[in-house]
């Protein structure tokens, strides 16, 4: 499992006078829980793209375990974060026309080519696990809690070290996202990873060890 | 890779349709134009080849070959009366036979002409040659059957004038086929036409009074014949061609329309290859999130610069083979619906070096991909996160 270290991150975008994102420094235990919270704007999805090699930062450096991340080519970035990352997002990013199972797949089919049974059987795992009957059941006709939780399926089925949700529960109703804030917390605590979910949801933020709260790019708690 | 391909083919497929069906359509025109011009040059070679040698009275080269190996009607001078026996008689002809024409029967025309060209013609494929004064032998083509007898019309196919009805033929035999315009036509015994027309209007194109003759058909002994022959009937009294000359000539000027029609279609293909590079792009621009959640997954750039490459080449190689069926069926059309009135057959085929234009088209279609598919992977997979 990973440790994060992050030591003098600063990142600015052209125009403007304050940098997006400032800190100091930040270290997280593997295997912690850990809420993003902040207003919009606060510098959430910087900091998101900064942890998981999407961007570099300007000066600084993100580490995790022996990975430097800033040092990283954008190649080798790619490559550690179809490794070691598993992401959900607000919006699901399923891929229509395709199978609750093929899209579990994607990340890995499209990592590498030829696909080794092993996640294959993993897929179908976690699709029963987070309750989707039919794996071969095409995604556009899932429920967008279903969705949701395919997405999850997704994220773990490369059985990452670090887990990535980005409002995983904004776009569910207050039933739909319950299911998945527990769904969540709990596959990923059962693989040990490290879960980092930027949220407002106060259900979500409740599962978690530890709260980050970002205030105009700066950590304040 | 590919599942993810054809799934998004699947999902878009009535915009990938429309984008192979415009690629499969300017790719049709100009195959069409290429295969039909093909197939006239060659249809009008193969028709034109047991003719060796055709002697008329001076005027149009281009005529007297469109006229009695065509046999598209026209008015054409008439030979002096002793040129056929003169040729006859000479020991470098292997076979002079002559052509009067100007009659018809339905759509199809009357030929009078000797037994002879029967034989140069290749033979009866059944029923009996010209065993009385008014036998007559139809072509391949032609739609009467054996015993048939008729009065031909004065006049061409379609501008009959009246009907002589002082003969009657009857059709004993018919041509094995030929490939020519002759498959249409109705050969009748020479000596007939001339009867018929002793009592008609001076001056036509039949040789009224009494035996003049717009062209004869020489088959040459020796190729050195030929060009002897051609040599010695080049004169104020007769003109002597090779059909094959007057026709690489107008191929001359078939190919300079060939090559304008090319010109344009291929214009054609580069203003819609651009149009489309231009929708793919659009397209791709409009999917940044999507592309930038696959980067977000992991796929690197080379991946979904694949991705896009596969799928876009994919849907315009589509439209080019589609193109390529579409063109050939086209000029299929084409050359039926001619060779029904030209009475030819203009044989549309492919060639080998169709397969380097189908290269080449595929290379051009694969290369300008190239850009939808370098666009599509700059997308940053920050793309994805961005609500």
């Amino acid at each position: 499992m990973l440790k994060l270290e992050i030591c003098g991150l600063e990142v600015r975008y052209p125009g403007l006078a304050q940098p997006a994102l400032q800190i100091d420094r930040l270290t997280l235990e593997p295997g912690m829980r850990i809420a993003l919270a902040g207003p919009s704007g606060s510098g959430k999805s910087t900091f998101i793209h900064m942890i998981t090699g999407m961007d570099r930062p300007s000066t600084g450096s993100v580490k995790w375990g022996d990975t430097e991340l800033s040092k990283l080519s954008e190649r080798r970035r790619d490559q550690w974060r179809a490794r070691n990352v598993g992401l959900v997002m607000q919006d699901f990013h399923l891929f229509p026309g395709m199978s609750a199972e093929a899209n579990v797949l994607l990340p890995q089919r499209l990592a590498r080519f030829g696909l080794r049974e092993a996640p294959r059987r993993r897929a179908l795992e976690l699709l029963r696990r987070t309750g989707i009957e039919r794996p071969e059941q095409p995604v556009e006709t899932l429920s967008r809690g279903q969705m949701q939780r395919v997405a999850v399926a997704r994220a773990l089925v490369g059985n990452p070290k670090i887990i990535i949700a980005d409002e995983p529960t904004a776009s569910l109703d207050a039933g739909s996202g319950e299911a998945v804030a527990e769904l969540l917390t709990e596959l990923t605590a059962d693989s040990g990873a490290t879960i980092l979910a930027a949220t407002h949801d106060e259900r979500l933020i409740r599962r978690m060890d530890k709260v980050l709260r970002l205030e105009n790019g700066e950590l304040v708690s | 890779m590919l599942e993810f391909i054809l799934a998004d083919l699947r999902r878009n497929w009535i915009g990938a349709a429309a984008l192979a069906l415009l690629v499969a359509l300017s790719t049709a025109l100009s195959v069409a134009v290429i295969l039909e011009e093909r197939a006239l040059r060659l249809g009008s070679a193969r028709a034109a080849a047991p003719f060796d040698l055709v002697i008329g009275a001076p005027g149009s080269e281009t005529q007297l070959v469109l006229s009695s190996i065509f046999l598209q009607p026209a008015p054409l001078p008439l030979l002096k009366d002793d040129i056929l026996a003169r040729l006859q008689a000479d020991p470098r002809v292997a076979m002079a036979v002559p052509v009067g024409f100007g009659d018809s029967v339905g759509p199809f025309p009357v030929v009078g002409t000797l037994p002879e060209a029967i034989a140069m013609l290749g033979g009866l494929g059944e029923g009996k040659g010209f065993e009385r004064p008014h036998s007559a032998i139809a072509g391949s083509a032609v739609t009467y059957p054996l015993g048939t007898t008729f009065q031909p019309n004065h006049g061409s196919p379609g501008q009959a004038s009246a009907v002589h009805e002082d003969v009657l033929y009857r059709i004993e035999g018919r041509l094995a086929p030929t490939g020519t315009a002759w498959d249409r036509a109705i050969l009748v015994p020479i000596e007939s036409v001339w009867e018929t027309h002793v009592h008609h209007d001076e001056g036509n194109e039949h040789g009224d009074g009494p035996h003049g003759l717009p062209a004869i058909i020489v088959k040459p002994g020796t190729i050195a014949d030929a060009y002897q022959l051609r040599q010695e009937y080049r004169t104020d009294e007769t003109l002597a061609v090779f059909p094959g000359e007057v026709l690489t000539r107008l191929y001359g000027t078939l190919g300079d329309v060939r090559g304008i029609l090319v010109a344009m279609s291929i214009g054609t293909q580069i203003i819609v290859g651009a149009a489309i590079l231009m929708i793919v792009a659009v397209h791709v621009l409009q999917r940044r999130r999507q592309i930038g959640a696959l980067r977000a997954f992991g796929a690197s750039r080379p991946i979904i610069f694949a991705i896009v490459w596969t799928e876009v080449t994919l849907v315009l190689g589509a439209g080019v083979l589609f193109g390529h069926g579409l063109g050939y069926f086209a000029a299929e059309f084409i050359s039926d619906h001619l060779s029904n009135t030209a009475g030819i057959s203009l044989p549309v085929e492919f060639r080998r070096e169709d397969l380097l234009g189908l290269a080449a088209t595929f290379l051009i279609a694969a290369l300008a991909t190239l850009l939808p598919a370098w666009a599509g992977c700059r997308q940053s997979p920050a793309e994805a996160l961005r609500a």
